[in-house]
């Protein structure tokens, strides 16, 4: 069996998101057998990157249970749909980033996890050009 | 990837590269131990305080006695003296004669707390009982060798058990999160916590947030209405606390330095100087002198420069759109120049070791205004317009718990003779609304 490990689609297939957009995709693991699996979350998020410590908002989640019947398949499409919103933009500043993505984490029996995640824009901030004194 | 349990793994701050589980095991295993100790400590007091005096109080049986004899009993501690009153008694159970010294409950029990040092006290209790008089007593039905002349609770007990609970407490609340953290995901503890909150940013799988989410309010900014324009900005942190931080700061060291300065100055006077001690004030005072200076400079900003407003068209700002900004300087002294900048800072929180640290980064500067700022009369204020115009690429104000990208109008002032001066004024971005005409 190949290594565990989670695969992420997004619909449309695009890096950018407007804000307040719709962003839907799906997921599947791969090397993992069904009875393996305890729980799958699902979140769209935003972390922050740079200098100081990260945080960390979940926008969207979604929790699949295997004993309570909610959890299918591993190999089979899983889809996710969200309304994204108007803030915080993706950026990309000089000590601090913002980033989002969707982030699919895959509780195994055994305290195992397989997690993936995939990076998406949410809005698309030109290049901020300092004023010259 | 499947994550097994990791011994080592990088750490700075709060940020670690993986699942920590062995550490979630040790902060569990230490708020345990917490928890262990103070309900150990707790039922141990529970045994050996407050049971004897609900026993005594709702079990004792009541009776009869004859005083025989009373004194003040003494014990050693350390170089203390300790007394405690004790009374000999007789009375009658079940036909058989019992004698006992005794007083309260814990005198029964010889307990350690049983004395005090106040001798006085101890002879005023005594001073209520007669040798040959007959009293009211109570005796332990189990045991009825164990008898008290008087009954009640000690206060103090109560406030003792306080601490084993706060033991028990953080014990308690410590396992509770660290188990809660080793059986719960950082996305789903971040769910629940924002649901907690009653932000309802988060309203269940996959709906959207509401408006603007991590951007500041804007309502502390539009709560003022402007005399020129639509909104008077509110001035970031006020001179004012700042000259008081400056006083108190001032006042409290020279007072401390001073009681030490005058000791010094005094032996020098009598003729029997300290060297050591002058040598070691020295830096001290020059502090001291420090701290007068940044003072008076707080103070002549304060009262020589007046107060500046800042007025503006709209708020909250959008990228690409334009705006008005009213200026006005007033105070007796208008300054010899006057600048108006827009800036962004980023600003990052992170921790190194045990300390907090802050670091800021500005990112974005445009000067609005620069001008001579003596243009009236004195009683007349200086008051100027300019135009904003909000850079297309603007991140909006972002606000999280340990970052955040602010937004301000920034006044510099320059007075002839004077320190420099510069005033915040944090004004919110927006993102651009291509609905909305913000011109």
């Amino acid at each position: 069996m190949s290594k565990p490990a989670v695969v992420i689609r997004l619909d449309q297939d695009r890096q950018v998101y407007p804000p307040g957009g719709a962003l839907a995709g799906s997921f599947r693991l791969r090397g993992v057998r069904a009875r393996e699996v305890k729980a799958v979350e699902t979140s769209v998020l935003w972390y922050t990157e740079g200098k100081g410590e990260e945080d960390m908002a979940v926008h969207a989640f979604w929790r699949a249970c295997a004993e309570s019947g909610d959890w299918a398949a591993p190999n089979r499409a899983n889809p996710f749909q969200t309304t994204l919103p108007q803030t915080p933009l993706s950026y990309d500043g000089a000590i601090l980033k913002v980033r989002w993505c969707v982030r699919v984490r895959a509780l195994l029996h055994g305290g195992r996890e397989v997690v993936g995640q995939r990076g998406f824009q949410l809005g698309s901030l030109p290049a901020l050009e300092p004023t010259p004194p | 990837m499947p994550r097994g349990l990791r011994i080592y793994e990088k750490k700075r701050g709060h940020r670690r590269t993986g699942p920590s589980k062995l550490g979630a095991a040790g902060e569990a295993a230490f708020f345990a131990v917490l928890l262990a100790a103070g309900a150990g400590v707790l039922a141990g007091l529970l045994y050996g305080l407050v049971l004897p005096e609900w026993r005594a109080n709702h079990e004792f049986v009541e009776h009869t006695c004859v005083v025989l004899d009373k004194r003040v009993a003494e014990r050693e501690n350390h170089d203390d003296r300790l007394y405690r009153p004790e009374i000999k008694i007789r009375y009658t159970v079940d036909g058989r004669s019992l004698t006992a010294w005794t007083y309260d409950v814990a005198t029964t029990g010889n307990a350690a707390n049983s004395y005090s040092a106040e001798r006085e006290g101890a002879a005023a209790v005594l001073d209520r009982f007669t040798r040959g008089e007959q009293y009211r007593c109570w005796y332990d039905p189990t045991r009825p060798e164990r008898v008290v002349l008087v009954r009640g609770y000690r206060w103090w007990v109560w406030t003792i058990l306080a601490l084993p609970m706060l033991f028990m407490l953080i014990g308690a609340a410590g396992l509770v999160c660290r188990l809660v953290r080793w059986h719960i995901t950082a996305e789903r503890r971040a769910t629940i916590a924002r649901r907690a909150a009653g932000r309802q940013l988060l309203q269940g799988n996959g709906r959207a947030a509401p408006d603007y989410p991590t951007v500041p309010e804007v309502s502390s900014i539009t709560d003022s209405p402007g005399t020129k324009l639509r909104y008077r900005l509110p001035i970031g942190p006020s001179p004012g606390w700042a000259l008081f931080g400056a006083l108190l700061a001032c006042v409290g060291w020279n007072g401390t330095v001073g009681v030490f300065l005058v000791k010094a100055v005094n032996g020098h006077l009598a003729g029997e100087p300290d060297w050591a001690m002058t040598c070691f004030l020295v830096p001290f005072v020059l502090a001291g002198v420090f701290l007068i200076a940044v003072l008076a400079r707080r103070l002549l900003l304060t009262a020589g420069v007046g107060p500046t407003q800042v007025e503006l068209s709209d708020h909250p700002l959008h990228p690409g759109s334009r705006y008005e900004v009213f200026i006005s300087q007033s105070g007796r002294m208008p300054p010899d120049a006057l600048e108006l900048q827009l800036r962004c800072e980023e600003q990052a929180t992170y921790r190194e070791g045990t300390n907090t640290r802050t670091e800021t980064r500005e990112v974005y500067t445009q000067r609005l205004y620069c001008g001579n700022g003596r243009k009236g009369r004195r009683s007349i204020p200086f008051q100027a317009r300019c135009e904003l115009t909000m850079p297309a690429g603007a991140m909006h104000s972002f606000k999280s718990e340990h970052n955040s990208v602010t937004w301000r109008l920034v006044v510099q002032g320059r007075v002839a003779g004077w320190p420099d001066y510069r005033r915040d004024y944090p004004v919110i971005v927006c993102p651009a609304d291509p609905t909305d005409g913000h011109e």
